[in-house]
């Protein structure tokens, strides 16, 4: 804090005259800012700044760095909101915004922007609204995109401000209004500059009110006047021209020449596009006649420059570019790409697209230097252009090759070419010192003239063209390095260049020439020497022309261009000044143009009186501007001011005239004073505004510049780049010629090579030929050499074979030899036994002759013998065959018999299944026929059961009656009953029963004794029946036939007894039970036995009845006698079968 | 049998298959076609299938020994049963024991009697034991076969059969029974214990009268079957069937009372299945009879 106030103490010491402590306390100032944020020392700043307007502490506060923005905008708008220090505050800002801050785009969303605007729609004051008028338009610019949302804003002050001319409710004095409505005007340009489609719609909906059609009419719709149409008005829409994206490529400076491009009036107007030329035409005739019409001056100067379509300062433009030597290329080009402009782009910028421009001059400037520089090249320029028809000129080829690209630029070029020749020829002629050299000049132009005029275009650039080839083939290129360094060294450092160029070309001689007049140019203020230093121009520009045309014209030319682009910076007074300043000279060069031709001289002259008559009524004429601009007003009121001022007769300002009278008619001193104050006030607002202004072209002419050095550069490096390749090309060809001729040299050594190499093949064939040849006689050699050798081979083995056999014929003849040794051993023992054998002979000769006559008759026996055991042995011979045949034939019989037998046995074997087929047939039959009897049996004992059932009724009966007299009859009855019964039964049984009837009366006693001995029990039921005879024999018949039928008495007692219960009367007694069972029992006992019974019945009968007595003796032995019979007889019947069926038939039964 | 070329080669394995008695009665007349009837074969065959009711009475006639095997002596067998018969009935009209309106039954069992020897000596003697059940044997008899001296004889031949040839076991069958039973059902064979119903089964009715009375003729026919021919076990197994069908009724009786007279007079609706049941039990537990039973 400390530090604080010691930094508010130093503040009354920031304007202390003393530079050592001013500088001092900047540093402490500046030092504190950096290091501390806070917003005291700015507040304090700006405090004392109010209070004192001290230039030190504008300085900081205009200087100031990011961090601290924010508190001044805060304490800027904060001291806005006061009307005591409103005025202080604008001015403040002013400054601050003209400096271009690094923070300026903060200032669309800072609140001192609003309350500006609230200012300028809400203030009355009118130096307070025009300060702030040209703050906004300053900061427009800048904030271009976000200044959108305050659109309306902006055009709600335009509609009041412009209306504030008109009605000017404050009363205040007219010298404020014009000055507000200069700045207005100005906002009227920005913001149709900026957002004309908005724009143009504000005006039509604000205009279109009644009340305000009076303010359109008087105020706007001149102002209308002074613009263009805009090409957004057209091509854009209101949202793309407050597209962000629009305006994000657009600088600060290029905003501000957007603005100035669109504008017609040529204080406000920038002069970058063709387009510009027409309205800088416009003003210029406007400044040089203002009493003709809008419409009229355009056409004017056309007509007496030849009915070209061009215009004047084009031309002039085209001349200024055709001058230089070495920029020929670059000014030519961009002449060319200017006057195919505008009929091609309206809105193209040649900044923009090629990046390469011209310096972009503020309009007097501009003007001045294109008109007045233009006026000294032109003596010499008549000569290069000479130089280049005449001449082969090296320079203009190139151009005239790019022009060709430019189509419709190109005619309107040679044309203007022609024309500008003529006029600076005519200019020259006019102004030269030499007339002597007119008639040459002329006739230079009629050539050039019909060179250019006549003949097209493409002949001419045809015929330029192979003229510069064969130049070029014919003329080295030693002229051109000369070109070549000395525009290298210019582009590096202008002004050294130049002094190069003046050394190289001129001589020192010729330097201060050349300086006395950049300077003389640069003050350009003075026009009284204008004329002296056109006359100063020629005698120097002469000399150069005399002594050396080409060099010269390029450092003319520099000389010349040089203050064109290098007077903004030395320039302090306001161009707009100037201009119209020089604008008043024009008219006396105007004229040489249209001197220059004869067909225009009477023209010239028609409108030379008119101009003169104009000038001498000029001041009173000044109120009769229909459309004057706001600007020129204001510059009228400030030139009359000064010239008041330098006259300090009187205040009256003369060219407001009614507001003069109220003002300064009646007020008092004071208020003059303090009029005159706020009119300075406005007047250096005013002048501020303009310097940024100012400052943005400068800022842009700098960029441009360096855009057009490096264009420069390029092409020079363009040139020298075509220079090599000529060279090359040249080079080329003559590699080329070379390569031909090696190719030729090549071809024959070709040739000859190939004939070489036929020749040479042609022997390798031959010689091929020779070697097959020899190849194939030593092939045959060689089949030769190995048939000899396979001769040679088999004769030796041949060899071989002999010597073989040589040796074994040696070795056989050894042998035979030896052979032939033993042989004859051998002969000589044959010889021997032969001889032996003779002797032999003769003794078996002895001994057979003995012999024959000793056995001659032993033959006969022998023989006879013989024949004797012949016969015999033939006779045992077929003894032997017979007995072999019998044998054979018993064989046979033998196996017949044998199958026979077989086959019996086989005829056996079935005989045998039949039989027991058959048999077993019989037995079943045999067993129903047994079965049958057997029933038979049943039956008759049941039968005989129930006769004697019925005798024991009977008997019982009869018993009833009489005993005894019943008893015969009985009998007989039972006789005959019995006979009766018997006779359906079998004859057998019938016989049975009959001989057991007669047996029993043989058997009576026997029986009579048996029973008695033997059952003496069942006497006592006897007894109890009562013993009777009848009875007894009935009994004993009974019993006998119950023994006969068993085929066994064995139990004759219990059968008879049996027989006694069964004649019982009532069968329930226990007595006939006991008897039922008995009976019963024996039956099925006997069941068995059935089978057998029959066949032996008689015998077993027989055999019974004789043994009877036998068993009754033995007692009961009788049982086991009954079974045999049968087995005996099964075993009889069995007899009949083969034993193989036992089995069988056991098994089955 | 399988190498008869008359019969279908494919009748071996169609009981293997499931099929049973697609071609038994083709192989049955096979069978009755030799000259020389194989008693064995018949027994076989009849213990195995069903017998077709076509040739029931002539196989039985067979197997009871009533006709030889061989065709021929057919003729005079039967002529001589036939005249045995007459003889028969007539001695006993004689000797009235039988009048014309004797019923069938009484006078089958009169010949018998007769020819037996067991000729009670009164006709109005009471019916013993035997008579009764050879009575009921003959009612259901009467039912089956038509001709009456076939019927006499095929009776008299059962019964004689049931006396002899069964006569030693007959009496084990009720402790074959218990033993089958056991192994079938033994919760049921427990009741029946607990309920001492075991000893008061209708033992008497089931194998003495061979089911006569309680089956009907059609089901009975198939039992009897396998009785003619040789095998009285499966009285015990139609027993055994019955007391399985009707165990939930018995399980439901305590007393043997009950029970008794339950299983005497059972419901013969589902008797056929009864019957087919226990011949596959009979041939589970005996295994299918072969050649040699």
């Amino acid at each position: 804090m400390s530090q604080q106030a010691n930094i508010g103490d130093l503040l009354p010491m920031l304007d202390s005259p003393v530079l050592a402590a001013l500088e001092d306390i900047m540093a402490a100032f500046r030092d504190n800012l950096a290091s501390d944020r806070g917003p005291m020392l700015v507040n304090s700043l700006v405090d004392y700044y109010l209070e004192t307007s001290s230039q030190q502490a504008l300085h900081i506060l205009t200087t100031l760095q990011e961090p601290h923005d924010k508190h001044l905008l805060d304490k800027i708008n904060e001291y806005m909101s006061k009307p005591a220090t409103r005025l202080a505050t604008l001015s403040l800002l002013g400054h601050v915004i003209r400096r271009q801050p690094s923070w300026k785009h903060k200032l669309s969303q800072a609140p001192v922007l609003l309350s500006l605007l609230k200012c300028l729609k809400t203030d009355t004051d009118v130096v307070v609204l025009t300060t702030g008028v040209l703050v906004l338009i300053t900061l427009l610019p800048m904030i271009p995109q976000s200044g959108k949302q305050y659109l309306h804003d902006f055009f709600g002050i335009f509609g009041r401000l412009s209306s504030w001319y008109l009605k000017n409710p404050g009363h205040v004095a007219e010298i404020y209004l014009v000055h507000l409505h200069a700045s207005v005007y100005a906002l009227f340009h920005r913001l149709y500059g900026m957002y004309p489609c908005n724009f143009v719609s504000f005006l039509r909906s604000h205009y279109s009110m009644k009340e305000n059609l009076e303010t359109f009419e008087e105020v706007v719709k001149p102002m209308m006047g002074h613009v263009r149409i805009h090409p957004e008005l057209v091509t854009g829409s209101k949202d793309h021209e407050l597209d962000p994206r629009r305006w994000k490529r657009l600088e600060t400076h290029d905003v501000v020449i957007e603005c100035a491009k669109i504008s017609l009036d040529p204080a406000e107007a920038s002069y970058e596009d063709g387009y510009c030329s027409t309205s800088l035409q416009a003003c210029a005739h406007l400044l040089h006649r203002p009493a003709d019409p809008d419409a009229i001056p355009y056409v004017i100067p056309h007509n007496s420059l030849g009915a070209s379509t061009s215009t004047p300062y084009s031309a002039s433009r085209l001349a200024l570019s055709q001058i230089p030597g070495q920029l020929p290329q670059i000014l030519n080009f961009q002449s060319s790409s200017l006057s195919a402009e505008p009929q091609q782009a309206p809105f193209w910028s040649p900044s923009a697209v090629c990046g390469m421009t011209t310096p972009p001059t503020s309009p007097g400037i501009v003007l001045e230097s294109s008109q007045t520089s233009s006026q000294p090249y032109t003596k010499f320029f008549s000569i290069p252009d000479d130089f280049v028809s005449s001449s082969a000129p090296s320079a203009t080829a190139a151009p005239l090759k790019k022009e060709e690209k430019a189509d419709s630029g190109r005619p309107s070029l040679s044309r203007q070419q022609n024309i500008i020749n003529r006029t600076l020829d005519s200019q020259g002629s006019k102004n030269s010192v030499t007339l002597s050299d007119l008639p040459n000049i002329l006739g230079d132009l009629e050539a050039s003239c019909e060179d250019s005029g006549e003949k097209d275009r493409e002949e001419d650039a045809i015929s330029n063209e192979i003229s510069e080839i064969t130049a070029a083939d014919a003329e080295p290129v030693v002229p051109r390095g000369g070109f070549d360094s000395p525009f290298y060294q210019s582009s590096e450092s202008l002004s050294g260049s130049r002094k190069s160029h003046s050394v190289a070309s001129t001589g020192p001689g010729q330097l201060p020439n050349a300086e006395p007049l950049t300077s003389f140019l640069d003050q350009s203020g003075l026009e009284g020497t204008r004329d002296t230093s056109k006359q100063a121009f020629t005698p120097i520009d002469w000399p150069c022309r005399d002594a050396e045309e080409s060099p010269v014209g390029p450092q003319e030319n520099w000389a010349s261009t040089d203050p064109g682009i290098f007077t903004p910076s030395p320039c302090k007074i306001p161009a707009r000044q100037r201009a119209d300043i020089r604008s008043q000279q024009l008219p006396g060069y105007e004229h040489l143009f249209e001197v220059a031709l004869p067909k225009t001289a009477y023209l010239f002259v028609s409108r030379k009186t008119e101009e003169l008559l104009r000038r001498g009524k000029a001041g009173p004429e000044e109120d009769g501007f229909v459309s004057a601009s706001p600007l020129d007003v204001l510059d009228k009121l400030l030139e009359r001011g000064a010239d008041a001022h330098s006259r300090e007769l009187n205040k009256l300002s003369l060219p407001s005239r009614s507001a003069d009278w109220t003002h300064f008619g009646g007020s008092p001193p004071s208020d003059e004073i303090r009029t005159l104050q706020n009119q300075l006030r406005l007047l250096q607002n005013q002048l501020l505004y303009e310097r940024f202004k100012r400052q943005q072209h400068a800022v842009r002419n700098r960029r441009l510049l360096r855009k057009v050095i490096r264009a420069a550069a390029l092409e020079e490096h363009n040139a020298a780049m075509k220079d090599q390749l000529r060279l090359q090309e040249k080079d080329v060809q003559s590699l080329k010629l070379s390569l031909q001729k090696e190719q030729a040299k090549h071809c024959k050594f070709q040739e000859e090579y190939d004939s070489m190499v036929a020749q040479l093949h042609s022997q390798i064939r031959q010689l091929q030929h020779e070697r097959e040849e020899y190849y194939n006689q030593s092939q045959e050699l060689k089949t030769k050499l190995e048939d000899c050798s396979n001769v040679i081979r088999d004769l030796r083995s041949e060899l071989k074979k002999a010597s073989n056999k040589v040796c074994h014929t040696e070795l056989l003849l050894s042998q035979v030899s030896q052979k032939l040794s033993n042989s004859e051993s051998v002969q000589q023992q044959m010889e021997f036994l032969n001889r032996q054998l003779l002797v032999l002979g003769e003794v078996n000769e002895l001994y057979l002759e003995q012999l024959q006559n000793k056995h001659a008759d032993t033959t006969k026996e022998v023989e006879i013998m013989q024949t004797a055991f012949r016969k015999e042995l033939e006779r045992a011979k077929s003894c032997l065959l017979q007995q072999s045949q019998q044998v054979e034939a018993s064989q046979n019989r033998i196996a017949e018999l044998e199958s026979q037998l077989t086959k019996k046995d086989h005829l056996l074997l079935e005989q045998k299944k039949y039989l027991e087929d058959v048999k077993v047939q019989a037995r079943g039959q045999l067993q129903a026929v047994e079965n049958q009897y057997r029933v038979q049996k049943r039956i008759t004992q049941a039968f005989e059961l129930d006769i004697l059932h019925l005798y024991s009724c009977l008997h019982d009966d009869q018993l009833q009656k009489k005993q005894e007299d019943d008893k015969m009859e009985t009998a007989e009855m039972a006789d005959e009953r019995l006979s009766g019964a018997n006779e359906g039964a079998a004859h057998s049984i019938a016989k049975c029963s009959e001989e057991m009837l007669g047996r029993n009366g043989e058997a009576n006693p026997s029986g009579a004794q048996g029973p008695n001995s033997s059952s003496s029990s069942s006497s006592s039921s006897k007894g109890n029946s009562g013993g009777s005879s009848p009875e007894k024999t009935l009994s004993d018949r009974a019993g006998q036939f119950n023994s006969c039928r068993e085929a066994s008495a064995r139990q004759e007692p219990s059968s008879r007894s049996r027989l006694t219960v069964g004649s019982f009367p009532s069968s329930e007694s226990f007595l006939g039970m006991k008897a039922r069972e008995l009976f019963r029992n024996k039956s099925e006992s006997q069941c068995d036995e059935d089978g057998v019974a029959i066949h032996s019945l008689c015998n077993t009968l027989k055999t019974e009845l004789c043994k009877g007595p036998r068993l009754e003796a033995r007692g009961l032995p009788g049982p086991p006698e009954p079974p045999p019979p049968p087995r005996n007889q099964e075993s009889s019947v069995e007899s009949l079968h083969i034993m193989d069926y036992n089995e069988s038939h056991h098994g089955h039964s | 049998m399988a190498e008869d070329p008359q019969r279908n080669f494919r009748s071996v394995y169609y009981e293997k298959v499931g099929f049973r008695g697609v071609e038994e009665k083709k192989s049955l007349e096979i069978l009755l076609k030799d000259d020389r009837l194989d008693i064995e074969k018949l027994c076989t065959f009849s213990q195995r299938f069903p017998l077709p009711s076509m040739y029931r009475t002539l196989v039985w006639k067979v197997l009871l020994g009533i006709l030889p095997p061989h065709h021929e002596s057919h003729a005079f067998v039967m002529k001589c049963r036939k005249e045995q018969y007459g003889d028969v009935y007539r001695a006993l009209q004689v000797i009235r024991f039988i009048t014309d309106s004797t019923p069938q039954v009484e006078v089958f069992l009169r010949i018998y009697q007769l020819e037996s020897g067991k000729l009670p000596q009164n006709p109005s003697f009471p019916w013993e034991s035997e008579d009764k059940i050879f009575l009921v044997i003959a009612k259901a008899m009467e039912e089956m076969v038509e001709d009456n001296i076939d019927c006499y004889w095929l009776v008299s031949s059962f019964v004689n059969q049931l006396n002899n040839k069964y006569k030693e076991s007959l009496p084990q069958l009720p402790k074959l029974l218990e033993q089958i039973l056991s192994l079938e059902d033994s919760r049921l064979l427990a009741h029946l214990k607990l309920c001492s119903a075991m000893g008061q089964l209708p033992y008497n009715l089931w194998f003495r009268k061979c089911f006569a009375g309680c089956l009907p003729e059609s089901s009975l026919q198939r039992v009897w079957d396998k009785v003619i021919s040789g095998s009285c076990k499966i009285l015990v197994f139609v027993a055994v069937e019955i007391l399985l069908t009707f165990k939930m009724k018995l399980m439901a009786l305590n007393s043997a009372e009950k029970i008794e007279q339950f299983l005497e007079n059972i419901p013969q609706d589902n008797t056929d299945a009864i019957v087919s049941k226990a011949i596959e039990l009979w041939h589970k537990h005996c295994g299918t009879p072969a050649h040699s039973v």
